[in-house]
């Protein structure tokens, strides 16, 4: 990733005491997956960097035995400035995959530069994959960059979400204390046509972020693309209700992406916990309507 | 403001005024479905709205507006094209998208008549419409505010604080309507709100098309409320 493209990032760059995307600094991950011809999914590609680490596919889930669980884990603690890492994961012709983190990632108070993470998801005719993250927590001045581009064909089906804390609001306080968030996301099919570009830039600085059309005094963001075939978009679209509840800290709102390609999800809450099990019940949906499954239970120790 | 003429400083209010019959009037830019949740209530909360609304507006509508009317003095038809697209591809809520195109086609049939006599109107603007009614482009609002100003011969910045007090505009009028609010109110959220334009324009007079970017979840999330639901006096 070069920052130097990102305008918001200029303000920011240079080079700290080891400097930026040095040996150490640049986990990448390569995931593969396809079918083994006896409808099993597996891990076909498996290629990293540490501090990215991925140790194998996991079959746990009794209601979808096929379905290859991924734990994606960083052996270098938190991301701090400098980092560059990037991963790509490919989903063949009617494979499928479940993505998820070994724990919450946290991004560290940065002195100098930024942290910077590049993301690729390709997907083939009939892939299907959830990539369903623990949430992310910047620190006091962390500045994270995150780009995401997918290609997907017409028949396949990406869940893909991400979800923001404010900071660590038991540590100091720390609430909307970093300097920089700047996430984008853009699809696009195999044939080079764009299908929506997201991009949200939040500088708790320049004021405004717990503004009434903007946080609205909730402290956790979750964001939620679905990209699938119509009659699935439809469906999922229906069964996905829009809310604000101030008695239970959570709000929720479903909406068709351009030309119906998919839907876009945006969450607020007040804690974490509320959240995640709104984005996992998404998922589950996505899943019955696609799969005909629903998503497994969450472990009781996440 | 001084090298504006008065004919040019006219075409600047007309095409600004919320007179102009593009059907501003019918959307509210969520401040229906805030009012009705309570999320926006007083003079207040809906300043703090209105706030959030047109930051939203001055980082995509006008970056992209702004980059179209570029393009135009240019005369790289294309280039004018691809800030539609780029804008399209970045509203992300069904209204948004709806309200921008509807807009946008009623802008540049209504410039069509009033600027049959313009060169310059013709050169783009009549391909644009042409375009727009073919399917061939999608005609958001601010891209052919784009090219209405630029065949005008109106600047970056009157561009900007049209769309500025449009944006801004239609939030305060519904407010009106549907806000336990007073014209003394809404009157002073708009004089004063105004007094952070230069600022916004600045940054965005800087920005290209990929630097685009908006985040108002909350809005979003009122958006949605006010797509699936049924009770509605306005468009969005």
């Amino acid at each position: 990733m070069k920052g130097a493209a990102i305008r918001e990032l200029h303000p920011y760059l240079g080079s700290g005491a080891v400097p930026a995307a040095s040996a150490g600094k640049c986990g990448c991950l390569r995931l593969g997956f396809e079918l083994d011809g006896r409808g099993r999914s597996i891990m076909r590609d498996l290629e990293r960097r540490a501090p990215l680490i991925v140790q194998q596919e996991l079959y746990f889930d009794e209601e979808m035995p096929e379905m290859p669980c991924v734990y994606i884990l960083s052996s270098g603690g938190p991301n701090v400035d400098g980092d560059r890492y990037e991963q790509c994961f490919t989903v063949r012709r009617n494979a499928f995959a479940h993505i998820s983190t070994g724990a919450a990632t946290k991004l560290a108070e940065m002195r100098c530069d930024y942290s910077g993470m590049k993301q690729h998801f390709e997907l083939e005719e009939g892939a299907y994959l959830e990539y369903l993250p623990e949430p992310t927590i910047p620190c006091r001045h962390t500045r994270f960059a995150c780009e995401t581009t997918i290609r997907i064909a017409e028949s396949a089906t990406l869940f893909y979400s991400e979800i923001y804390t404010s900071g660590r609001r038991y540590f100091r306080d720390e609430r909307f204390a970093y300097d920089l968030l700047s996430v984008s996301t853009a699809a696009e099919r195999p044939s080079g046509r764009r299908l929506f570009r997201e991009r949200f830039v939040i500088e708790p600085s320049r004021g405004g972020v717990e503004s009434r059309g903007v946080m609205s005094g909730f402290e956790i963001f979750g964001n939620a693309v679905v990209l699938a075939p119509p009659a699935s978009v439809d469906a999922i679209y229906a069964r996905t209700d829009a809310f604000i509840d101030r008695e239970r800290g959570l709000a929720a709102g479903v909406t068709r992406l351009p030309d119906d390609c998919g839907l876009s999800l945006r969450v607020l809450g007040r804690e974490t916990e509320q959240v995640k099990h709104l984005m996992r019940e998404f998922c589950s949906t996505v899943r019955m309507t696609v799969k005909g499954k629903p998503l497994f239970r969450e472990f009781p120790w996440r | 403001m001084n090298c504006l003429s008065l004919g040019l400083l006219l075409h600047l209010l007309e095409f600004t005024d919320s007179a102009f019959p593009v059907g501003a009037f019918s959307f509210s830019n969520g401040v229906e479905t805030a009012a009705e949740t309570g999320e926006v209530k007083d003079a207040e909360s809906l300043r703090e709205y209105a706030r959030d609304i047109v930051r939203r507006t001055a980082t995509t509508d006008c970056v992209a507006a702004v980059c179209a009317m570029r393009a135009c003095r240019a005369g790289d038809y294309e280039a004018v094209a691809e800030a539609d697209e780029s804008l399209w591809l970045a509203k992300l809520n069904t209204e948004a998208r709806q309200m921008s195109v509807r807009m946008g086609r009623k802008t540049a049939e209504l410039a069509e008549r009033i600027l049959s006599d313009s060169e310059a109107w013709h050169s783009s603007g009549s391909r644009w419409l042409a375009d727009v009614v073919s399917e061939r482009v999608r005609g958001t609002h601010a891209v052919t505010m784009g090219i209405l100003f630029a065949a005008c011969g109106l600047s970056e910045r009157e561009l900007f604080a049209s769309l500025f007090y449009g944006s801004l505009n239609t939030v305060l009028s519904a407010a009106l309507r549907c806000v336990r609010v007073s014209h003394y109110d809404t009157q002073r959220i708009l004089f004063d709100l105004s007094g952070e334009a230069d600022a916004l324009f600045a940054g965005v007079s800087e920005m290209e098309l990929a630097d685009m970017n908006s985040f108002a979840p909350q809005a979003d999330i009122l958006a949605s409320l006010h797509e699936k639901g049924s009770r509605r006096m306005f468009m969005n």
